[in-house]
């Protein structure tokens, strides 16, 4: 079956808000600041106990933070760092009343409240009888977030929540520009949640994929990734909407790619397959050649086959040192379903302030990447045109295409 | 919507047949429930007892047994019922086959398992294989590769209507040209700790009631929905794409429609009108005597059934007793992710038969809502 054909005269969509929740502190403000910096938040893990496990780090939203969030010690972590984000977003847009109300509403999530819930069920397990407190699994599905926030924020429009693994949080974006672009909606809520669960810490060990060091994309001697924890929303809007109400604007967000390996569970496709469609389809949706990017966000993990293989994908698109690239993962972690929509914001913000984060923890380039990987330190640099990668478990590639409005 | 969208295939497992579109439309025309006492457990020390299973047997005959080996039981079902869409729609993996797969619970056990390595052995009990499948998006990932759908592939979660809502993304997906073609559909497992977690909350049937365990949607008595198993896909595809390739044309998806009744998270009121989430608009636009069959949400949960009637009512005044209350499938195939595309498949066979207008209707607890509007093949 071939693939579907062009998509034009569609409207613009633009970027109308921003809110971000991640270990730097709540507010987008910290999050740049953070980025900026290029201080690293990967710490030792305090929430829960990692005695025995290969890797004993991760970057966790801190404790004093959550103390500032504002909503109910009783709903799930996740939640509660979502709808601070959400928040941030719709004020950032400054989208009230009606226009607020019809907005959609797309969450990429997988752990749900699943941190609450393993307590849960671990103390029953202990036990070996029933336990108090089963409250706690009302909100462990991953959908539990988009009620949460959907009743909390007085949202009518589509609501969905979306599992595509570590790439969620670009495809709740990437989704939800389709139903503004199609006149579904004119304004749409979109992002990613995810916090550290056992479930989630546990497993990743178990596949030897966590350094024991903070992670180190594109290094010859990287280890694995860190795991993170965070939320971040955007408003997307339709831009001729956006300007009729006086709205203001962070970027355009141009087109997206969407694709999958199809190929293996976990591993990605050794020549980076999907990943180069997934590329060359949000830049052929935005409808701007490869030459025109100046900068990617990439997923770049810090796990041998993940920078590899995208590596490889960005010298088939893009040519050997022919873009700008970092790893917003070096700085706060692999923050999971949330990962898509916190480099998202990073990418919107660094075109937004011309200034590129860095890939932190890069020593030795990794001969195998050919391209300026941002070591170490932020640099300065009017890019106008970014991409975002996000590839995920299952085969799952989402490329997002932003650019600065002149 | 932009481009007219056809279904042209569907594959079931469910609890009473697995098939393609004659196996579904011989269990509609039978018309047996397929709850009985629940086999896959004991639960007779639960408060519920029932339940609606795919036989193990019939599972295994649909799955090469290599494969098998490594799959947990949801994935197998999705898998199972991915390639039956696919067979009979006869069409063909590419860049251009997407995948949306609903799931309510998804893969409880695999995320029990794992845990369970743990809580035995510590990290030394962690297996590396079981891991990946406590991501809810496996299932879509296992059967991406068994049909070589390289489009895009998505997940989405949600209670009740994970096969609706499935089946209106796949559509918009085909609108939207990020796929020509689609298999769209849903999937849950009968998994012992879910559903004594959810007897023990009351959240099915008897829900702590008098009245006997049963599914009884929209009836004075009924007290909970009874879980059901299974996973069911239709093909959604581009209708001169379709016809192109010569494919046989169930039925048009004329209009897809999704949106939120802002409501405190698991709950429902049947005083809580829709005021503006796109189904009301969509549904409000129908003239009710031009929508000749209507299915529903309604399991037997009290708050669905009551919010489903009464939305309805509202946004179909005039509406006789043919359409209202909706037709229910949950009393033959139980309640569970697939249920949303069972109805979709239900309303593409009535289609088929020259049914003019068939809408497709969800309601669920936390207000999500859905529509799908199904017609006879253009």
């Amino acid at each position: 079956m071939s693939r579907p054909g062009p998509r034009g005269g569609r409207p613009d969509v633009v970027v109308s808000g921003l809110g971000v929740v991640s270990p730097y502190g709540a507010g987008v403000k910290s999050f740049w600041t953070g980025l900026a910096a290029g201080t690293c938040a990967i710490k030792p893990v305090t929430l829960i106990d990692t005695e025995g496990f290969r890797s004993r780090i991760a970057a966790e939203v801190p404790a004093e933070v959550m103390g500032t969030l504002g909503s109910s010690r009783r709903r799930s972590r996740a939640d509660r760092i979502a709808l601070a984000a959400a928040r941030e977003a719709l004020a950032d847009a400054g989208l009230q009343g009606p226009e607020r109300a019809e907005a959609a509403l797309l969450i990429g999530a997988v752990g749900g409240g699943m941190l609450e819930g393993e307590e849960w069920y671990w103390e029953e397990t202990r036990r070996g009888a029933p336990a108090p407190g089963m409250r706690a699994l009302r909100s462990i599905l991953p959908f539990s977030h988009a009620e949460t926030l959907g009743w909390r924020l007085g949202l009518t429009g589509p609501k969905e929540t979306v599992v595509m693994a570590c790439a969620s949080g670009a495809a709740s974006i990437a989704l939800g520009a389709d139903l503004v672009r199609a006149g579904v909606t004119p304004t749409a809520l979109v992002g990613g949640v995810d916090v550290l669960t056992h479930v989630c810490f546990m497993g990743f060990n178990a596949l030897k994929l966590l350094d024991p060091t903070p992670c180190r994309p594109f290094d010859r001697d990287r280890r694995g990734m860190s795991i993170g924890e965070a939320a971040a929303f955007f408003v997307i809007e339709d831009a001729e909407h956006c300007r009729a109400r006086g709205g203001r604007v962070h970027a355009r967000l141009g087109g997206y790619g969407m694709t999958t390996d199809a190929h293996h569970v976990t591993a990605p496709h050794p020549e980076g397959e999907g990943m180069i469609q997934a590329m060359r389809l949000a830049l052929e949706d935005a409808g701007l050649p490869p030459s025109e990017v100046g900068y990617v966000n990439a997923h770049g993990t810090g796990t041998p086959q993940n920078d590899r293989a995208e590596a490889l994908a960005l010298r088939r698109v893009f040519g050997d040192g022919a873009v700008l690239i970092s790893s917003t993962k070096s700085l706060v972690g692999h923050t999971m379903a949330a990962a898509g929509s916190v480099e998202a914001a990073a990418t919107v913000l660094a075109l937004q302030h011309g200034l590129l984060p860095p890939t932190a923890n890069l020593v030795h380039v990794d001969p195998d990447v050919p391209f300026d990987c941002l070591p170490g330190t932020a640099r300065p640099a009017e890019i106008t045109v970014a991409l975002s990668n996000s590839f995920g478990f299952g085969g799952q590639n989402v490329s997002l295409v932003f650019s600065r409005l002149p | 919507m932009d481009r007219r969208i056809v279904v042209t295939g569907l594959g079931t497992v469910n609890a009473s047949t697995a098939g393609g579109r004659d196996a579904l439309a011989g269990a509609l025309a039978l018309g047996r429930s397929a709850i009985g006492p629940v086999r896959a457990f004991d639960a007779t020390a639960m408060v519920s007892r029932l339940a609606a299973e795919v036989d193990e047997v019939t599972l295994a005959s649909l799955v090469d047994r290599d494969a098998a080996r490594r799959l947990s039981r949801i994935c197998r079902l999705a898998l199972a019922a991915c390639l039956l869409a696919v067979r009979d729609a006869g069409i063909a993996g590419g860049p251009g086959l997407g995948i949306v797969v609903g799931t309510e619970h998804g893969d409880f056990t695999s995320s029990r398992d794992f845990a369970q390595g743990f809580l035995r052995r510590g990290p030394a009990g962690l297996s590396p294989m079981v891991f990946p499948n406590t991501v809810m998006n496996t299932m879509a990932s296992i059967a991406a590769i068994a049909i070589g759908a390289k489009a895009p592939s998505i997940t989405v979660n949600q209670a009740t209507l994970a096969g609706d809502l499935a089946v209106a993304r796949g559509a918009r997906l085909v609108v939207d040209r990020r796929a020509e073609a689609v298999v769209a559909g849903g999937v849950d497992e009968l998994f012992h700790d879910v559903y004594q977690r959810l007897a023990e909350m009351g959240a099915l049937s008897p829900m702590r009631s008098h009245a006997p365990e049963g599914c009884r949607p929209f009836a004075v008595d009924h007290n909970g929905p009874v879980l059901g198993e299974g996973a069911t896909f239709i093909v959604l595809e581009e209708r001169e794409a379709a016809r192109a390739r010569g494919a046989r044309i169930m039925a048009e998806i004329v209009e897809v429609a999704w949106g939120n009744v802002p409501t405190a998270p698991h709950t429902g009121r049947a005083v809580r009108a829709d005021h503006g989430s796109p189904v009301a608009r969509m549904i409000r636009g129908r003239d009710p005597e031009l929508v000749a069959r209507c299915y529903g949400s309604g399991n037997g949960d009290p708050v669905v059934d009551d919010w489903e009637r009464a939305l309805l009512g509202r946004d179909l005044p005039g509406a006789g007793a043919d359409l209202l209350p909706p037709v229910s499938l949950a009393p033959l195939f139980g309640q569970h992710g697939g249920l949303g595309a069972l109805r979709v498949g239900a309303a593409a066979l009535d289609a088929e038969r020259g049914t003019p207008s068939v809408l497709v209707h969800g309601i669920a607890r936390g207000g999500c809502r859905t529509a799908v509007l199904v017609g006879p093949a253009p």
